[in-house]
């Protein structure tokens, strides 16, 4: 992939700053079915500061797009949702819709999977961005609509002033993205919520989203939740990065510790399944068996059907998140330890060839 | 965009050309023309038989009947029935009344279906969600025939009967009062002490708007009056006002209430021009009042001129509506009396011989349409509320209806600019294709009121095998579907971009 | 025109589940819808309701050479008792009511002394069987065109989708008022294969859309790449899951069919006396509407309880057959 030059870019980026920006606490989002209470999201903490990227990373469906959606105000009214989302110290959640609606989009703004189908087709480009602007301050819209243009050309869209008059349809899938993109940052947000911005995306485009990102991030001083089911994004683009699993963060770090001495062996197992990276010593180590039921979790750690490390104590007693070898690197496994005299931790996983009887 | 509608104008007549074909085959072959001579013990009934064989073309073969009509039929000839009246005499007067009917129905149900479609999908699974989804179904399940019949005798002839003597008990008041209330309470979203409130109100002004009716005797000489006019306008623009561009920015409200106010305060000064209006003048006023309200707008707007315009329009165009029907109901009295009392009309399409001023006229033949596009809406009704909900529900569910949202956006306006232009866009198809249906319900209407329209025109040259009719009603019919359909089309293109260019 | 039109419901097996790690016990599709569909009440209702209503005409006064447990025949008249009003009693004594009975005549009697509910019973059995009919015949029509003309595409789809354009221009209730005018002579049943033959052009769109849609999935293409036969496809690949859709119209046909038929029989254009139906029923007596309104009452009210239990029954196949009811509770 292209880590190598995005963390160059990276390292060119602002420094994050010190103060909290959003600070989630044990957020917890469940959904009553007729098949029974979906848990999605089981008791989330994280805290982004000024001009920080943090990475979230875990497979589908554990809980990554709905925490996100959580902290946006967007989720159905049937979630129920408990906890903390703090943005500058204000609990959101104790806010009037009103008050919160005025953050969304200002303050916070969002970057979803789909440019396809995330943009109206039946209205204009610059429309829709002009409305973004619109939305929170009253001023004339042809107002709006230089702003509009003006975030265009900084995504890096051609010719944006006739760009403005067209509709979703005409553009690509890259465009379209990159539209979106001007749409986050058109209110000079301080969070941008990345969900997946590249998964939708063909490969060659995909690295050039994300350096757009990381550029506008700078532009208009906004820190950065980026969410990816892809550990091999966040390598090169995230200063820290929160692993979840099963609606859980299981590991929690700077980037550089997670990746060299991952301390939860589902994290170590997501790196053994990179192609490129040195850890994985050439040979793919896919993590065999499917997420656990979000209605029905085994007990103990949610893990331990698939964990190769696993234990009686494990399956009995739920492992919570604990600090491991310092600097504020967190894991949640009862096994850190032994996992950590392992000179590489991703062979835990067999590979493809050594499971051939 | 022309390019796009020539080719579908094209096809179209290809289309109806064929239908024609066909129809005119099935009709053809549907009986025996002779019967009536056959079973005649008429002397001459034999003469009479081949008379009519000629007329008709019997001894031809049914294709080159068709093409004898068809080439007539560019030649403006529509032909002649068995008794020998033209066919295009017989359309005359039938084809109106008909239209007039078809087009009413269709566009009541459209707007009120839609409507309700739309306010079951945003309150999905409340009682009122609930109560809707039912009488759909109820309405589907209605036979038009039967709920025609029933209306003409339980609706006309008893609301008739009592319009005598308008007044209405107490407990009648009171359980359309509870009805109403419940509505109310349903449609309320919210937490159970806004619904109590919402109930509260609902009942308490329903009961008192229906007693003070009752008490005024009210039916017996319907009328607004300015106060009601200027009350009534400047509510429902503030209403509207506040429902559609929200109470954060208030110069949209301004542009509504303005326009309002002037169209009510002209109340007084207009009478002298509606005493005896033409059609055109009345719509000159309309335009005048929607040109007046738009600049009151654009005024009043400032930088939310893109909204206070169009509520401007519609609250001047609302107050005009409402100084039309005040005008309108003041002809009542009058006409109620040269109809000895029995205003709702259960038979053909107007009064006949009925002498009266443009108002009665005007009221003659709204009160002939009432219970026959009451009784055609109702399934037009319940389709457009089911298929509007499941297009609502399934555009809020979209990515860019939470990317609206993500944007900040109040939910007012990601209902209104997002969801329902596209919620729109599949609706306009099932209107194009109801069309027809709607046909098929004037014909069994028609002849439960006893129209004299083209419904008739259809069922009695059926019945007596003479094709000409029959033709000429599908000729009509199967056009004004074809073009309904074309509008549609235009429709859908302009509300979807994606089809406009391709 | 014709491309826009699949506002329905599409039925994909609700694969997503699993991925999502929502899945608890495997259960099959049919499990499923079944469940899903005894869960929906109006159904249930309706089922009840239908399956009353059928078993109330056909074993009354029977059917064919069956006989049935109601005395009076639906021909014979007899002496008006009590100017021809119901003797039918709901209301128990004990509520103030006459008791529960059926009398002599449940459903009162026409001027001539007929028994009105042998007639209404008469009626209901060739209502249904028509509806049936109809249901049936066009639904089956309807699949076979929409399967060929979305499978094979190309020129095929052209000319049926051009027929079922051409039949679109003309009103059902028109071409069904005509076509029942030459055939309604030849008795009901021959005339409700008829119908069944001019009704069809819903559920052609409906099951031509699902065509479309299905035969780029990847199960017929790896069909197709290993060199099925095209029929093999067809029945085994793609109508198996095209069935939902086919059931629901099917049921949403019948009860169109039960309109269709008393409309035309009110006009005049269905069926003909000597045989009778619930609309030929209601056109017969709609002028005694104020001196024995109840002959105007009881077939209406068989007609609606059709067709809202038909209606109800669709929309539990509807919702049973939908995944994405996966609904979420308030
Ligand atoms: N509205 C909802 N109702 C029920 N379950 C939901 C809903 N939204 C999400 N879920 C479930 O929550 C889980 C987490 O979903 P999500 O956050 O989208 O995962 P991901 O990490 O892939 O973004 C999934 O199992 C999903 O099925
Ligand atoms: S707690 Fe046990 S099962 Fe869970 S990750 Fe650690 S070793 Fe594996
Ligand atoms: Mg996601």
């Amino acid at each position: 992939m292209t880590s190598v030059h995005i963390a160059k870019r990276l390292s060119e980026a602002k420094r994050p700053g010190t103060t909290e920006v959003l600070k989630v606490e044990n957020l917890q989002v469940s959904f009553p079915t007729d098949d029974g209470l979906v848990k999605a999201v089981r008791g989330v903490s994280y805290t982004v500061h000024e001009r920080e990227v943090l990475g979230i990373v875990g497979e589908s469906g554990s809980g990554k797009s709905v925490s996100s959606m959580a902290v946006m105000g967007l989720l159905p009214k049937s979630a129920r949702i408990s906890g903390a989302i703090s943005y500058r110290g204000d609990d959101m959640l104790k806010m009037s819709e009103r008050k919160r609606r005025s953050l969304r989009g200002r303050k916070i703004a969002m970057v979803f999977q789909d440019p396809m189908t995330a943009l109206n087709p039946v209205h204009t480009v610059g429309d829709q961005l002009a409305e973004a602007v619109l939305a929170h301050e009253l001023v004339p819209y042809k107002q709006a609509q230089a702003r509009a243009k003006e975030m265009l050309d900084l995504v890096g869209i051609p010719q944006a002033a006739a760009r403005l008059k067209s509709y979703p349809h005409e553009f690509s899938g890259g465009m379209r993205q990159r539209a979106m993109i001007a749409m986050a940052i058109i209110n000079n947000p301080d969070v941008i919520i990345a969900d997946e911005p590249t998964t939708a995306l063909d490969v060659t485009v995909q690295a050039q989203i994300l350096e757009k990102l990381l550029e506008v991030k700078d532009a208009v001083d906004a820190a950065v939740v980026l969410i990816t089911h892809d550990l091999g994004v966040i390598a090169g683009m995230a200063h820290r990065v929160l692993v979840m699993y099963a609606g859980k963060p299981v590991e929690v770090g700077d980037v550089e510790p997670v990746f060299n001495t991952p301390r939860m062996p589902y994290t170590a197992g997501l790196l053994g399944s990179i192609p490129s990276l040195e850890t994985s010593g050439g040979r793919l180590r896919p993590i065999k068996g499917t997420p656990p039921s979000l209605i029905n979790l085994p007990t103990g750690c949610p893990f331990s059907p698939r964990c190769p490390m696993a234990t009686e104590v494990c399956t009995t007693e739920e492992p919570v998140l604990e600090e491991t070898d310092g600097g504020a690197h967190y894991a949640a496994c009862h096994h850190w330890p032994k996992l950590a005299e392992r000179a590489d931790p991703t062979a835990i996983f067999r590979t493809n060839s050594e499971i051939t009887p | 965009m022309l390019v796009f509608i020539a080719r579908r104008l094209a096809i179209s007549s290809l289309t109806l050309l064929a239908a024609t074909f066909i129809m005119f085959f099935l009709v053809a072959l549907s009986g025996d023309p002779l019967a009536d001579l056959r079973e005649s013990s008429l002397p001459d009934a034999p003469r009479l038989m081949e008379a009519r064989i000629a007329a008709m073309h019997l001894d031809e073969p049914i294709p080159v009947r068709y093409f004898s009509w068809l080439t007539g039929i560019f030649q403006g000839d529509l032909g002649v029935n068995k008794a020998g009246t033209t066919v295009s005499s017989l359309l005359g007067g039938a084809m109106e009344s008909t239209l007039k009917l078809v087009v009413v129905a269709t566009v009541l149900a459209a707007v009120i279906g839609i409507a309700i479609g739309i306010v079951s999908a945003l309150r999905q699974y409340s009682s009122f969600d609930h109560g809707i989804t039912f009488a759909a179904f109820v309405c589907f399940s209605l036979p038009v025939f039967w709920v025609a019949t029933m209306l003409k005798q339980y609706v006309a002839i008893e609301f008739n009967d009592w319009l005598r003597d308008p007044y209405i008990p107490l407990p009648i008041i009171l359980i359309i009062a509870l009805c109403a209330g419940l509505i109310w309470a349903s449609v309320y979203n919210g937490d159970r002490k806004g619904k109590l409130t919402a109930f509260g109100i609902g009942l308490v002004v329903t009961a008192v708007i229906l007693f003070a009716l009752s008490a005024s005797r009210w039916f017996a000489d319907p009328g607004l009056g300015f106060p009601f006019v200027l009350v009534v306008g400047l509510a429902t623009a503030a209403g509207v006002a506040a429902l559609v561009a929200g109470v954060e920015h208030l110069q949209p409200m301004y542009a509504a209430l303005g326009a309002a106010g002037v169209g009510a305060l002209l109340y007084y000064p207009l009478q002298p021009m509606l005493i005896a209006p033409s059609v055109l003048t009345l719509l000159g006023l309309f335009v005048v009042a929607g040109l007046v309200s738009a600049a009151i707008g654009w005024q009043f707007g400032g930088l939310l001129r893109r909204q206070a315009i169009p509520l401007a329009v519609f609250s001047g165009l609302f107050v005009a509506a409402m100084i039309f029907i005040d005008r309108l109901l003041e002809a009542w009295d009058g006409y109620a009396r040269a109809l000895k009392g029995r205003p709702v009309a259960t038979i053909g399409s107007e009064t006949p011989n009925f002498l009266g001023n443009f108002w009665q006229t005007t009221l003659d033949s709204g009160m002939h349409l009432l219970l026959p596009t009451l009784a055609l809406i109702l399934v037009g009704l319940a389709s457009h509320s089911r298929y509007s909900r499941a297009s609502m529900l399934e555009v809020m569910n979209q990515d860019y209806v939470r990317t609206a949202r993500a944007k900040g956006l109040p939910e007012r306006t990601v209902v209104i600019k997002h969801a329902f232009r596209n919620g729109m866009i599949p609706i306009t198809t099932i209107l194009a294709l109801d069309f027809a249906g709607v046909f098929g319900g004037a014909v069994i209407t028609e002849t439960v009121f006893g129209w004299r329209g083209m419904g008739k025109m259809f069922e009695v040259g059926l019945r007596e095998v003479d094709p000409m009719p029959v033709m000429g009603f599908f000729l009509v019919t199967g056009t004004s579907i074809v073009v309904w359909n074309m509008l549609a089309d235009i429709a859908y293109a302009y509300l979807d971009p994606r089809i406009r260019l391709s | 025109m014709t491309e826009k039109t699949e506002m329905t419901i599409k039925t994909e097996p609700p694969a997503s589940n699993d991925a999502q790690g929502m899945t608890i016990v495997a259960r099959t599709q049919g499990q499923l819808v079944r469940r899903r569909f005894f869960r929906h009440r109006g159904a249930l209702v309706g089922m009840i309701l239908f399956g009353l209503v059928f078993l109330l005409a056909f074993s009354s006064i029977g059917f064919g050479p069956i006989p049935g447990w109601w005395d009076k025949p639906w021909t014979g008249s007899g002496t008006v008792v009590d100017r021809g009003r119901p003797t039918l009693s709901v209301i128990p004594e004990f509520l103030g009511g006459a008791g529960m009975h059926l009398g002599e005549h449940p459903f009162g009697q026409d001027n001539i002394g007929k028994d009105y509910f042998a007639m209404t019973m008469r009626g209901a059995q060739v209502s249904i069987i028509v509806a049936l009919t109809i249901g049936l015949v066009s639904t089956a029509v309807g699949t076979v065109l929409g399967a060929l003309a979305g499978f094979f595409r190309g020129k095929i789809e052209a000319v049926i989708m051009r027929f079922t354009d051409v039949m679109i221009t003309i009103p059902v209730l028109v071409i069904a008022a005509v076509v029942g005018s030459a055939t309604g002579n030849l008795g009901p049943y021959f005339m409700a294969i008829m119908l069944g033959l001019i009704t069809w052009t819903s559920v052609t769109r409906l099951v031509r859309g699902e065509f479309l849609s299905l035969r780029e999935k990847e199960f017929v293409e790896a069909a197709r790449a290993v060199g099925t036969s095209s029929m093999r496809i067809i029945f085994k690949h793609i109508l198996p899951n095209t069935l939902g859709v086919i059931i629901v119209s099917a049921t949403l046909a019948i009860s169109s069919g039960i309109l269709l038929e008393t409309a035309l029989s009110f006009l005049g254009f269905g069926v003909k006396s000597p045989d009778t139906s619930l609309g030929l029923l209601i056109s017969d007596y709609k002028n005694a509407m104020v001196t024995r309104p109840w002959l105007f009452w009881w077939p209406g009210l068989f007609i609606v309880a059709i067709a809202l239990s038909v209606n109800f029954i669709g929309d539990g196949l509807r919702d049973a057959f939908d995944p994405r009811q996966n609904r979420v509770r308030d």
